[in-house]
């Protein structure tokens, strides 16, 4: 399926050269998304149907569950980005560079939800970073786009370096690129070389984390979101994101066991520190895109809340299908949020909050979807935010039985995802109750309304019917959890 | 009672209309107006209407003691599902919610009439009676707290229905400061306050259920009381009575209970249609029905496991609540704030019934008590909401005492808000006589040493419930008219009765109160065998056949409450004989006076230990989020910029260089040139950076070691 969109990719730059003024603006779109969709297509026929399946064990990728469930959520996220941007990048223009760049993003993504290699995830992740620096700084004329990406350029290349380096240290101690090899080996590491292990763990969290945005490597995602166009931001948020997390469980859930180090207690410090200052922070925010950045934080906080206690699951593994899906109903509804920022930017100069005011009135399909993708967010029931949130707790209120903190951690999720509520709805409430400095209607751009209704559609159905992609979640974990204990039994 | 889930017949799926109509209504009411303004306001009335007979269609097989239940899978392997419960006790509350609701939802065209933005109304007055039925209806705690927040968020939008915050609509008395904290509140700040308040319950209530569900694997009632594993394990780990609390602490924010009851007072700033759906008949009673539910299970669940403490935090905070907001409606001026007080004063009663049924000999006489009590309040409660709207109207005033002597001009509102009264006050042969007996039998009956301080309690709320009721009556319709009403006159403002579309609902429910009273051992009789059925069937305690039976010494207490209460009240405010502002002017009495009107100073203190604070870190953290680290490194105080900068170059040579790579490489010149774009922020966020890998280090040895 990479070779779809790699293919498309090219075709979008070929027919920039050969195509016409006209069709050059929209064209490149239309290819993108149609290569994502085909992608997922893709993806679902080799699942459903193993005549068509992929070589199973091929060394550097894993064709399991946890990709598939992955990069389909990645791809998901990727088309209503694309889908979005068929009308967003007409006021950029360059249109066919964009969507290449997209695509770009989308292949490193889903080759990162597969891979099974060091040496791969190094490339794939590089493959997914480089084009979202450019994609940041797209608006070229405007300096907050610029600086944005800069920023993001300089912690995105040092977190690169020290993800490279931490994945030496350990084809160092296990002397494979192979993760299943190498947990082999680490299952015999002697104890001497443990600090070469702690030095590992730490840079890996840190390289990884800045994408993961854990606090503290998030300082980069505020400015980052608020200056690369809300569209990029949606991809940032919703994808890249994921697509670290992904990688994460890859080399944190199926590597750590068998490293004698206390990691879920980081990741439950870590977690504790990510929502908690992402809400709080969130909270004094007066522009939206701000505001969402800090949001995106929390909710990854989390998202860690799951991983932390991933070793503690007692039946079903809670923790880690809590990861996988709230990954999923995270992924729409910001991505969701964002396009929302999208459609208003490109009718409303100002982002800043009061500018949103009234917008129930002027913009009422945006401003319900905007509201939808907010309550989501928020874990309101019945949305499909609800239910992520609410297997990340009872995931954490269950470790309570083997660890102490696993109770207070679901205690300050919760305490946290109610204060989140404040600011979510501070923004609803501006939306609909306060009085605009202008009225009037404003036309609404039909593109982007569309993905935000098939967006709001997801959020709203999954919530009302949220078994099947539990089902697939708990599959996904189920799978990778067995295959690792039958890779390196001990 | 079988678990398989029945066939999906027309009986099995009225419940779920029930609730999911007036939700569908609420979602189409947005189209509908773009009908004109009529067929949207009949649309909404219509839709409450067909959910009520709907309602009413499942009263024959719950009145014959029959349980539907439906249920469908909902995540099964999570061993979620959704379902409907409509046992006799639930079908009874649906109807009550039901009927009321239509009332108030035909109450509102008068009342509403020259409002503008009522779309936003409408939509928001079925969806919380689409939520409020799904509260009753379910058969599990996951569902229920689905409405739970459901309603929650309607009475947000609704209590600052006046967005506007225009002065009228304020509650409480301009310029009135206690220890300098404003006692006079916006519609958006009260809309604000109640939902924080009750939000404060719900975040307990849902870390409660979480517990639960983590031992017990299931939110089903149905499954928790078949299946009591999960009250030995939860006792084993002391947590059974701490998870009984938490639930209960949803109940106390949803219901108005003290520590949580500050913000129910404040809610009257809502239009007084939805003061009298949601802040008086429907969704404070929510608490009372989730006490209705958790109470059976906890009880036959945990018995043997001390669960008592449980029921005694119940009746304790039930008790005191009663006893707290009674006091206060003594001397409240506005007559929307007496009649909210007097709100939280009665569902303490209510909780009294619910805790005291887990601490007497048979479970039934509290519950049936208890859920006697809610019936009859609600009814008469609504009917007195919608009277006090109408007077608010006519007068335009929401002060007693600039009205006065209404007795003539809005007869039928007068006739109707004294039966209703009555039956608060507890005369005899109205509802709430008999209701209120009920619970102090019950109470009598307890067998813990709580039985006399709780019965005192309770008995000195009735001698003050008593007063305020005549009083507010008195008050409003007996005297001569205030200044306020003369002035009125002379701007050639008549006073005259409300119209039909108005008066009629509540006439119907002073009726319905008069109704209850005459038939009051008849109907307790009748309410024990349905309750008895819910309880036998769905949570398999076992119920005493009993009929009525009247507790004299609890008669004797009400009616020498209702005597020594009304007597002074009757003097004062009705026959006029003495003045009672002379009562006040100085001594004791007046020091007694100010500390209820300043409402115990519970809500002072709130705001300067809770809501003050908050409010000024709020603001610091802005502060460091924002003007900080961007202000303060854009040159301001260059010092600080220096010396992370030059941390940064350190960085910069000595860590990314080290990790020598092409890209970092190039992220060293990039770095360069971006220290030229903006000075020092980006070097400090690679600086924080590296501290959060030290920091990951530090910790993992910390911990390691711990470990090891």
């Amino acid at each position: 399926m990479t070779g779809i969109l790699a293919g498309a990719a090219l075709l979008i730059l070929v027919a920039e050269a050969v195509l016409g003024e006209k069709s050059r603006k929209t064209l490149p779109g239309y290819i993108a998304l149609a290569a994502i969709i085909a992608s997922i297509g893709l993806i679902l026929i080799t699942q459903i149907s193993p005549a068509y399946s992929l070589t199973a064990s091929h060394p550097v990728f894993r064709n399991d569950l946890i990709g598939v469930f992955f990069s389909i959520v990645v791809l998901i996220v990727s088309a209503l980005v694309a889908a979005a941007s068929i009308e967003y990048v007409k006021t950029i223009g360059n249109s066919a560079a964009y969507n290449a760049l997209l695509l770009f993003t989308a292949i490193g993504m889903v080759l990162l939800s597969f891979a099974a290699d060091l040496l791969m995830i190094i490339v794939a992740w590089e493959l997914m970073s480089l084009p979202t620096y450019m994609l940041t700084g797209f608006r070229k004329r405007d300096p907050d786009s610029t600086e944005a990406s800069v920023k993001y350029f300089i912690l995105g290349a040092f977190s690169s370096g020290v993800l490279l380096y931490a994945l030496s240290l350990v084809y160092l101690l296990a002397g494979s690129t192979n993760i299943a090899t190498a947990v082999t080996a680490l299952q015999k590491l002697a104890p001497e070389l443990n600090p070469i292990a702690i030095l590992a763990l730490a840079l890996l969290v840190a390289g990884f984390g800045l994408k993961m945005s854990v606090v503290p490597f998030h300082m980069w995602i505020p400015d980052a979101y608020e200056g690369a166009p809300p569209t990029v931001a949606a991809l940032l948020s919703s994808a890249t994101k994921k697509a670290a997390f992904a990688v994460a469980i890859r080399v944190f859930i199926v590597t750590l066991p068998f490293l004698q180090l206390e990691w879920s207690a980081i990741f439950a410090i870590l977690a504790v520190a990510t929502m908690t200052l992402g809400n709080v922070a969130a909270l004094t925010q007066r522009m939206l895109p701000r505001m969402l950045a800090y949001s995106s934080i929390a909710q990854a906080g989390y998202i860690l809340v799951g991983l932390a206690v991933s070793p503690y699951a007692q039946s079903t593994p809670m923790g880690l299908v809590g990861v996988l899906f709230h990954s999923f109903t995270h992924g729409v509804m910001q991505a969701a949020a964002f396009i929302a920022v999208a459609a208003v930017s490109l009718r409303l100069v100002k982002s800043n909050l009061d500018s949103y005011s009234g917008l129930g009135l002027r913009m009422p399909v945006t401003a319900f979807t905007l509201t939808i993708a907010l309550l989501g967010l928020a874990g309101v029931p019945p949305l499909n935010g609800f239910w992520s949130k609410l297997v990340l707790f009872s995931a954490a209120v269950e470790a309570g039985s083997t660890v102490w903190w696993g109770g207070w951690l679901a205690v300050i999720g919760i305490l946290n995802s109610a204060f989140s509520l404040g600011y979510y709805a501070w923004v609803i409430k501006r939306m609909y109750l306060d009085d605009p400095e202008e009225t009037g209607r404003l036309k609404e751009p039909m593109g982007l309304t569309g993905v935000l209704v098939a967006a709001a559609l997801i959020i709203i159905v999954t919530g009302l019917y949220p078994a099947p992609i539990y089902e697939f979640a708990k599959n996904a974990s189920a799978a990778l959890l067995s295959a690792s204990t039958a890779a390196a039994p001990r | 009672m079988t678990y398989e889930a029945a066939q999906l017949t027309f009986e099995t799926l009225t419940p779920w209309l029930v609730w999911f109509i007036p939700m569908l209504g609420a979602i189409l009411t947005p189209l509908i107006a773009k009908a004109g303004d009529k067929a949207r306001n009949y649309f909404a009335v219509a839709v409450s209407l067909l959910s009520a007979l709907l309602a009413a269609s499942m009263l024959p097989a719950a009145l014959g003691g029959n349980v539907i239940h439906h249920q469908v899978e909902w995540i099964p392997a999570l061993k979620i599902t959704a379902g409907v419960l409509a046992d006799p006790i639930a079908v009874l509350m649906a109807n009550i919610v039901a009927w009321i609701s239509f009332l108030i939802m035909v109450y509102s065209i008068g009342y509403m009439k020259d409002e503008t933005s009522l779309t936003r109304y409408w939509f928001f007055m079925n969806f919380f009676i689409g939520n409020m039925q799904l509260i009753v209806l379910s058969d599990n705690f996951l569902q229920l707290f689905f409405g739970w927040e459901g309603v929650g968020l309607c009475s947000y939008g609704l209590i600052g229905f006046w967005n506007r915050d225009e002065e009228k609509h304020w509650v409480g008395t301009p310029g009135h400061t206690v220890w300098g904290v404003p006692q006079a509140y916006s519609p958006t700040h009260a809309g604000m306050k109640a939902f924080i308040t009750t939000r404060i319950g719900d975040i307990s209530f849902l870390i409660g259920l979480l517990i639960l569900y983590s031992v017990a694997g299931t939110f089903d009632f149905i499954h928790l009381a078949e299946n009591k594993q999960w009250a030995s394990s939860l006792a084993a780990m002391g947590l059974l009575i701490p998870v009984g609390v938490l639930i209960f602490g949803g109940a106390i924010g949803k219901s108005a209970q003290f520590p949580l009851h500050e913000w129910l007072p404040d809610a009257m700033a809502g239009p007084t249609a939805v003061s009298a759906l949601i802040h008086a008949a429907t969704m404070v009673k929510a608490g009372v029905f989730l006490m209705a539910r958790a109470g059976p299970i906890f009880y036959s669940a945990g018995s043997g496991l001390g669960v008592t403490g449980f029921f005694e935090a119940i009746a304790w905070i039930g008790a005191f609540t009663a006893f707290l907001a009674a006091t206060q409606a003594m001397v409240a001026k506005e007559v929307k704030k007496v009649l909210a007080y007097s709100t939280v004063s009665q569902i303490g009663y209510m909780m009294l019934g619910m805790g005291v049924a887990g601490l007497v000999a048979d479970f039934a006489t509290g519950y049936v008590a208890g859920f006697f009590h809610l019936t009859s309040h609600a009814i008469f409660k609504a009917a007195m909401f919608m009277g006090a709207g109408a007077l608010i109207h006519a007068t335009e005033t929401k002060y007693m005492n600039e009205m006065g002597g209404l007795r003539k001009s809005m007869r039928i509102t007068y006739i109707s808000m004294l039966l209703a009264a009555a039956g608060l006050a507890g005369v005899p042969l109205f509802s709430g006589f008999w209701s209120k007996d009920a619970i102090l039998g019950a109470t009598l009956s307890v067998n813990t040493p709580s039985a006399v301080p709780l019965t005192i309690l309770a008995s000195a709320t009735v001698f003050i419930t008593a007063f305020y009721s005549f009083r507010m009556i008195g008050m409003i319709f007996h005297g001569e008219p205030s200044h306020h009403l003369e002035k009125l006159e002379e701007h050639g403002h008549h006073i005259h009765e409300a119209p039909r579309v108005m008066w009629l609902p509540y006439a119907i429910l002073a009726v319905a109160t008069v109704a209850i009273g005459l038939t009051g051992p008849f109907f307790e009789g009748a309410l024990h065998s349905i309750a008895g059925s819910s309880l036998e069937k769905v949570f398999e305690l076992h119920v005493e056949e009993e009929g009525f039976k009247l507790n004299f010494v609890a008669l004797g207490i009400s009616i020498a409450g209702l005597g020594v209460g009304a007597f002074p009240a009757y003097r004062y405010y009705i026959a006029r004989t003495a003045d009672p502002s002379s009562l006040v002017s100085g001594g004791f009495l007046a020091a007694l006076y100010r500390f209820l009107e300043n409402r115990w100073y519970i809500n002072a203190l709130y705001y300067k230990v809770f809501v003050y604070p908050s409010v000024t870190i709020g603001r610091g953290l802005f502060k460091v989020f924002e003007t900080g680290v961007i202000d303060r490194l854009s040159g301001a105080a260059a010092s600080s910029s220096i010396a992370v900068s030059s941390v940064g170059n350190w960085i910069d040579v000595n860590i990314i260089d080290w990790f020598a790579n092409g890209t970092a490489a190039a992220g060293t010149v990039m770095s360069r040139t971006a220290r030229r774009i903006q000075s020092g922020v980006t070097e400090q966020y690679v600086f924080i950076f590296v501290i959060g890998i030290i920091i990951v280090i530090l910790a993992v040895l910390a911990l390691g070691s711990e470990m090891n």
